[in-house]
């Protein structure tokens, strides 16, 4: 029987509404001494106010630099069973879709060598296995492998790619996001299990700019479906929107962000010229309207969290892609951009921070592609600029 | 006790092979969704078939035993197919409709809580807190369980004017990402960290250790072979501890969090925007943080009562002004909210136009 | 050069900053082509094996990854000591 600890303090966090962490730490504590004593020290840090965890060290299995994250507690005498207490990344199926036999032979493998705990799932959009000791390693993997599951991507690498549900089941998307976000986690497969990179680099591919996978604040590479068309209009559906209490001026007209729809009460007009495929209208109006035309991605670049020296929002480097299968050119666009920031990034320096230092045109001109104004919200300000020879003979003695 | 044979290389399964038949059958044929409930929505294909969805609350951290449950409802219901949002919420995949409104019946049997579709709060993204993390500076699974126990009727029923992303970061390294939500806690230190200079002396690069700060507070000490820092000049951002551990950052006295507001991350009317600050900190306060809680609530309700309809918390904000958002929600401006980071000449107010 | 000096060479390599810096792959395939004089891609390869086989592993600190020789625990752990 696993060890039984008093926890006051958490036992607060199983009352209330919402679905209770304390109560699925407790259901594994139950059974399982890791997890009886990962309850225990996080009692304690309720208490003191503080974590107790080092990480580091082990990182994988063996040939792998990466899916393993180690972690120990820093009170092993008194919480012996969480002196090792590893993280296992799995990587998951585009769009996070199970068959419950692929989840319940999951749960058996993970009940037999770690805590029974996990995250569905974690940022990234890995399946995380919260706990097991490092003699257990080879095993989880090989149990999981045998079984056509591999691990994610951790440290100074490509991280495991996402993507929204897409064609699975929304009429938004403009892109096979599963598709894509499978065959990009294949073409990478030797830069996420081996780090090698300056830093982590992260890919996540969004259907439309509803952005459900959060690819344009959350991504060194956001790869965001969109369209070249018109967008269609069934009026009678207009008519049953407005039927069904929708105030179509207020709601949609003045809403829009290119000011191009009008509404004379009975009819929908789109100057499609003007429209900035935000997806308002069509998010709100689904049944009346949808793009059409050609379909493919945005290429922005460079989103991240604060650290180290700002969060970014991704830019656009690239307004249209075509994206079908087998993706070379996309393939070939990510590997360049990749290409001139492990060249001269600094460590710990992500893409981001490293074309603000270097500067736009160092890496345009490294992945061939050219200055465009769908790239800025404005141009230079200020009238320093820098000339190459070059520029003088292409562009301004013409 | 013998393995099975060990594969590298190999990737995730294709996800084709966990997609129930009717989505295979529609696979980017879809025409157009309706919300059925604030739990529950229906999806229409050109073929005419159709998917319904069951979106329940899930902590995130879920023991084996809770997967199976969701598993045998999943069998019992969906012909054994089920899904997790980019939000960690469950999704029940149902292509018969007979079955819809008995599973809703046994869910609610269980105690599990439907909604988060539209103009709701949906799940919360989250990172691992003091559960699992060692630059963790307060515990995220803890405070979403109180925030979402305060606001769970805006999960399952209270419509808001748009839906109203929520998150919690544990530190500034935001895991989460968090700094694009319509509010967000981030947890922060607010001391300078302790150096141990032995440690320091063999556990760390002194070049990298200095490389490491944002605000070049730091620089080498080559009496004591370790680093030194300009107190003045430090944020507290933990990036040097990230470094070398020996530089210690956490302060279970100084610890707490920050509230942020107003971002987004679609692009729909306007571009997206990051959070900024609301309140600067409160102290952690476990098991419940409510003074916490009730400024996120304070956030919400004043957004509920003063905003359009379908208009985010930033886009309100950016229509009515910060200086008014301050006001109406009665939050104190304080030299916290005063951007001195790198970005902060962006954030002055360069016209004698504002409201009183 | 023959791949067992290479990877000799590659080891002697890391012996020398062991304890001193931690080096990324890239530092290790750089230093090791700057002083044998092959590719870099040679390196990496023969790094690559010296990995699977454990002889050298990855590692993670200090917010970044990077290549050590194993310690006795790690070789005993993956059953190669």
């Amino acid at each position: 029987m696993p060890k039984k600890y008093e926890t006051p303090l958490l036992d607060e966090l199983e009352k209330g509404p919402y679905p209770s962490f304390v109560k699925e730490i407790k259901k594994a504590a139950a059974k399982n001494d890791m997890a009886a004593d990962e309850l225990g020290q996080l009692e304690k840090s309720y208490r003191t106010k503080r974590g107790y965890w080092k990480h580091g060290g082990i990182v994988g299995v063996l040939g792998y630099g990466g899916g393993v994250i180690g972690r120990y507690s820093s009170l092993p005498d008194e919480f012996p069973n969480v002196a090792h207490f590893h993280t296992v990344r799995i990587n998951q199926p585009s769009g996070w879709f199970y068959t419950t036999a692929a989840l319940r032979e999951m749960c058996d493998i993970w009940d037999k060598y770690g805590s029974g705990l996990t995250n569905m799932h974690g940022s990234t959009g890995d399946m995380i296995l919260l706990g097991t000791r490092t003699e257990n390693l080879e095993a989880v993997f090989a149990e999981f492998s045998s079984r056509g599951w591999d691990l994610g991507g951790s440290g100074s690498a490509m991280r495991t790619p996402s993507c929204c549900v897409g064609p699975a089941r929304c009429e938004w998307t403009n892109i096979n996001t599963l598709d894509i976000c499978y065959e990009m986690t294949q073409e990478f497969q030797d830069e996420l299990h081996r780090p090698a990179y300056p830093y982590k680099f992260k890919i996540k591919v969004a259907g439309c700019a509803v952005d459900c996978v959060a690819a344009i604040a959350r991504a060194d590479c956001s790869i965001i479906g969109t369209w070249r068309g018109p967008i269609l209009i069934d009026q009678d559906e207009v008519k049953n929107y407005a039927k069904k209490g929708m105030n179509i001026k207020a709601e949609i007209v003045d809403m829009c962000p290119g000011q191009c729809i009008s509404y004379d009460g009975n009819e929908l007009k789109i100057d499609n010229s003007e429209c900035k495929r935000c997806m308002h209208c069509i998010s709100k109006m689904t049944k009346a309207l949808k793009p059409s035309g050609e379909r493919g991605a945005t290429i922005l670049i460079g989103s991240k969290a604060p650290i180290v020296v700002g969060s970014l929002l991704s830019w656009v480097i690239v307004p249209f892609i075509k994206c079908e299968p087998p993706y070379d050119e996309l393939k070939q666009l990510i590997r360049k951009m990749i290409e001139w920031w492990d060249d001269n990034a600094k460590p710990r320096e992500r893409i981001g921070e490293l074309i603000e230092a270097k500067g736009m045109r160092s890496f345009l001109e490294h992945i061939g592609v050219d200055p465009q104004a769908a790239q800025v919200k404005f141009p230079r300000k200020d009238p320093f600029i820098f000339f190459k020879d070059e520029d003088f003979e292409k562009v301004y003695k013409k | 006790m013998s393995l099975p044979q060990r594969r590298t290389d190999i990737g995730p399964p294709k996800y084709d092979q966990f997609l129930p038949p009717v989505i295979k059958k529609n696979y980017g044929q879809w025409k157009y969704h309706e919300r059925l409930s604030p739990g529950s929505m229906v999806h229409v294909a050109e073929s005419g078939d159709k998917i319904w969805t069951v979106r329940v609350a899930s902590p995130r951290l879920l023991s084996t035993d809770t997967i199976r449950e969701f598993c045998d409802i999943a069998d019992k219901y969906c012909d054994g197919y089920l899904r997790f949002t980019s939000r960690n919420n469950v999704e029940f995949l149902v292509s018969d409709e007979s079955k819809l409104a008995p599973l809703q019946n046994e869910l609610k049997e269980r105690g599990m809580l439907m909604g988060g579709i539209g103009p709701h709060v949906s799940n919360v993204i989250h990172t691992q807190g003091w559960v699992h993390c060692h630059s963790a500076c307060t515990d995220a699974s803890g405070l979403v369980k109180c925030l979402m126990d305060e606001l769970a009727e805006y999960f399952t029923t209270k419509e808001l004017p748009n839906k109203v992303r929520l998150a919690v970061a544990c530190c500034v390294n935001m895991c989460g990402a968090v700094h694009c939500s319509d509010i967000a806690i981030v947890a922060l230190h607010t001391k300078v960290p302790v150096i141990d200079h032995d440690k320091v002396k063999n556990m760390c690069e002194i070049p990298t250790t200095v490389a490491s700060c944002p605000t070049s507070a730091i620089s080498p000490d080559p009496a004591k072979k370790s680093i030194k820092i300009k107190e003045e000049k430090c944020m507290y951002c933990g990036n040097c501890f990230t470094v070398c551990p020996p530089i210690e950052i956490h302060n279970p006295e100084g610890d707490g969090v920050a509230i942020v507001v107003g971002g987004k991350i679609g692009s729909l009317r306007s571009d997206p925007k990051f959070s900024k600050i609301a309140y600067p900190f409160f102290y952690n306060d476990p098991p419940r943080w409510p003074k916490v809680v009730a400024a996120v609530k304070n956030i919400l309700e004043v957004y509920a009562a003063n905003a359009k309809k379908h208009e985010r918390v930033g886009e309100w904000i950016d229509r009515i002004g910060w200086e008014r958002f301050f006001k109406l929600a009665n939050i104190p401006f304080t030299f916290q909210h005063i951007d001195d980071f790198t970005f902060a000449r962006e954030t002055f107010r360069t016209s004698a136009a504002f409201k009183w | 050069m023959d791949k067992e000096e290479l990877k000799n060479k590659i080891y002697a390599f890391m012996e020398k900053y062991k304890g001193k810096k931690k080096l990324k792959e890239k530092d290790v395939c750089k230093g090791v082509a700057e002083e044998t004089g092959v590719t870099q891609d040679e390196v990496k390869k023969a790094l690559r094996e010296m990995i699977d086989a454990g002889r050298l592993m990855y590692s993670y600190g200090g917010g970044a990854s990077s290549v050590e020789i194993p310690s006795e625990e790690y070789l005993k752990e993956k059953g190669l000591a």
